[in-house]
């Protein structure tokens, strides 16, 4: 089923929200004023809007490292305070938590924001816990981890699907395949470059979908968080997509293949496209959403930049639950 | 809950973990057990024998060969409020879940600054002695000694193994419990009904003047038979039962120490980088002006673990290796 007017006209606002926001920090980054590493979601917008769309602040989500978008969008959306995911990635005590997690380790349960783990696609095993324990208790819930094709490898994927569909557990795999593992191709390392192939042998629904076709992500994620909800069990949701950042140092990618992606089938072009297309929203109504998105991003980052580092305190506290950090 | 109250029974090491598990399951119905052939087989072992029974399939669970999702689904379940108890078979496969341990439960309430925790306790069969061969006999806790976050506890006795496994699970941090494989079938008196014997503190397993002996898991009885032997020749060790193994009691240890003058530290893992040689640097740091002697240190020689019952013998210390260390202690010349 289309989306109407105003659904896509809200999700085309949130795809700016996580682009601004990743153009913002690549900015910022290349300033110095954010620490670390950095991984950008930038082209994989409508795949993270689909999944904040749906998902309940009861829910969970583990999200990955490019997930920023995500995790903003779901404080945004659950506590009015996306600015304080940008605060976290600048290392501030205002972020979620409290600069200690930082871009690779952003959490904040009150959203279902379980937390990114920078070994990636640990939380593959973890999310089968979380998923137990509201099976256990009868709540109709959903546990989504965000996975991308090369995390795929490890081996707590193959434990993770065998355990969840053993038990028929209420997790939401969330796959995001943008082709590659940092330079690796997804067909060159995996025995399908469709990843939906390794997961069926499992016996769960696994359903392959335009990742940057935000009418076909939002329906997919619709489809597969009904299916958990009614207690049926886990499911696999592939995106096909593809991240504009390269190699940390530079693109490696084929001309042609860059071009198709960031010109052709960009998913903030498509999505524009759809909503010039009903006829019933002006291309000035349109360029403002844009505009807007970009404006609050800016005040996110003033607000992270005019935040406060955190005490020095912090750097031993919570080792232990009510126990001191030792001393020496 | 603390000391215990009820008179004590004559029980097995492995009866006296099973009823702490009985104990918190029936307290607590977010208490659940995880694990290779827990269930109706009992585990390898027998320490939930009976429990599935009594508790059924959803609490008492049996996984497949799934190291990495067992320790997950506990770490998982205990963010969002259960207090699972996982058992890895034997501690020579933490490998497996190695990622977990460490990089997950022991860090999630640090990186998160306090939104979550993870009260999880995994139980695991270590230690050597009977011919398990070089993947069924190692001590591990060096593995997992410079991991801020984690606890690991290292019961001696029935009566510390049960108290310690009602606190461990009590406890809101992730704690790795260590049972030694040749103590699974001692017997010893274990009081009846529910106490916690207090994680971070030593016991003092026998009082003594002339030297203290730090000992854990098997080397604990092993350090009281040493003592035996020395008492023979009038010498009184003091043996320290280190209990929880991280973080260690530094104020039991150290006080005995400054009293005797003298130490030996005996752990069944090898020296490099081991607990022993935590313990050494801490008392030669702490107490060099009390000191009479180096400290001494016994471990096991730096190779795998042999099948061979005759060559693991020569790898792994005991009793004797203990005495010669002490008597080492007691013949060198005062430092100063
Ligand atoms: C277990 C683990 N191995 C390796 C890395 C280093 N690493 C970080 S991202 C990455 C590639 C991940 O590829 P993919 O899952 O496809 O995600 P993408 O970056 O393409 O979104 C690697 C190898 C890591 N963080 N964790
Ligand atoms: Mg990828």
């Amino acid at each position: 089923m289309p989306l109407d007017l105003e659904q896509l006209l809200d999700l085309y606002r949130d795809m700016w929200l996580v682009r601004a926001f990743e153009f913002g920090l690549e900015r910022e980054f290349k300033k110095g004023t954010v620490p670390g590493m950095l991984h950008t979601g930038v082209g994989q917008e409508a795949t993270q809007a689909a999944l904040a769309a749906h998902l309940e602040k009861t829910d969970c989500f583990f999200p990955d490292h490019r997930c920023h978008g995500l995790n903003a969008l779901a404080q945004e959306r659950h506590a009015g305070t996306g600015q304080r995911i940008m605060a976290e990635l600048f290392g501030r005590a205002t972020g979620v938590c409290g600069g200690k997690g930082g871009s690779l380790h952003s959490a904040d349960p009150s959203v279902g924001n379980f937390g990114d783990n920078a070994v990636e696609g640990s939380f593959m095993a973890t999310v089968l816990g979380v998923a137990l324990a509201w099976k256990m208790r009868r709540q109709p819930r959903v546990a989504c981890c965000v996975i991308g094709d090369g995390t795929v490898g490890r081996g707590e994927f193959h434990e993770s699907l065998n355990l969840a569909a053993t038990w028929k557990l209420p997790v939401l795999y969330a796959c995001v395949n943008n082709g590659y593992a940092i330079s690796t191709p997804v067909g060159e390392a995996h025995a399908s470059a469709n990843i939906v192939d390794l997961a069926r042998g499992y016996g769960l629904p696994c359903v392959q979908v335009d990742g940057n076709d935000i009418e076909l992500a939002y329906a997919a994620v619709e489809q597969a968080v009904a299916h958990i909800r009614a207690g049926h069990g886990p499911y696999f949701l592939e995106f096909k997509t593809w991240r504009w950042q390269g190699l940390f140092s530079g693109e490696f990618r084929p001309a042609a293949e860059v071009r198709y992606w960031k010109d052709e089938h960009d998913p903030l072009k498509l999505a524009r496209q759809k909503i010039l297309a009903t006829g019933r929203a002006a291309e000035a109504a349109v360029d403002q959403i844009e505009a807007e998105a970009k404006a609050q991003i800016e005040r996110w980052i003033q607000f992270a930049i005019a935040s406060p580092m955190p005490g020095s305190e912090k750097a031993t506290a919570n080792v232990y639950v009510g126990w001191e950090a030792a001393s020496r | 809950m603390t000391a215990p109250t009820a008179p004590a029974r004559t029980r097995t090491f492995v009866q006296a973990l099973t009823e702490a598990l009985d104990l918190m399951m029936a307290e607590d119905e977010n208490v659940y057990l995880l694990g290779e052939d827990i269930g109706r087989m009992g585990g390898d072992f027998g320490v939930t024998r009976g429990l599935f029974e009594k508790y059924g399939a959803e609490r008492v669970r049996d996984t497949p060969l799934s190291e990495a999702a067992i320790v997950g689904t506990a770490v998982g379940s205990a963010m969002v409020g259960m207090r699972p108890v996982a058992e890895i078979m034997f501690a020579d496969f933490l490998g497996e879940c190695y990622d977990q341990l460490v990089n997950n439960a022991a860090k999630l309430h640090y990186m998160f600054d306090g939104q979550f925790k993870a009260p999880i306790v995994v139980r695991t069969a270590c230690g050597g002695g009977f011919g398990g061969g070089p993947h069924h006999s190692q001590s591990v806790e060096g593995w997992f000694l410079n991991v801020p976050g984690l606890v690991i506890v290292g019961p001696a006795t029935p009566a510390d193994a049960k108290g310690l496994l009602v606190a461990s699970i009590a406890d809101d941090n992730p704690v790795l419990f260590l049972e030694h494989k040749a103590l699974y079938r001692v017997k010893g008196p274990v009081p009846e009904g529910k106490y916690a014997v207090p994680l971070r503190q030593a016991a003092v397993s026998r009082p003594g003047r002339d030297l203290t002996i730090v000992a854990y898991l098997k080397m604990t009885p092993e350090a009281l038979a040493a003592a035996e032997v020395l008492a023979k020749d009038g010498i009184e060790a003091e043996v320290i039962d280190l209990r929880t193994l991280r973080p260690w009691d530094t104020d039991t240890v150290l006080s005995s120490v400054r009293r005797t003058g003298r130490a030996v530290v005996a752990s069944e893992a090898p020296r490099m980088g081991g607990l022993a040689a935590d313990v050494s640097a801490t008392i030669a740091e702490e107490c060099w002006s009390d000191l009479k002697a180096p400290v001494g240190r016994v471990g096991a020689l730096d190779t795998p673990i042999p099948f061979s019952l005759v060559l693991e013998k020569i790898i792994l210390p005991g009793r004797d290796q203990i005495v010669q260390a002490a008597r080492q202690v007691l013949g060198a010349q005062p430092v100063a």
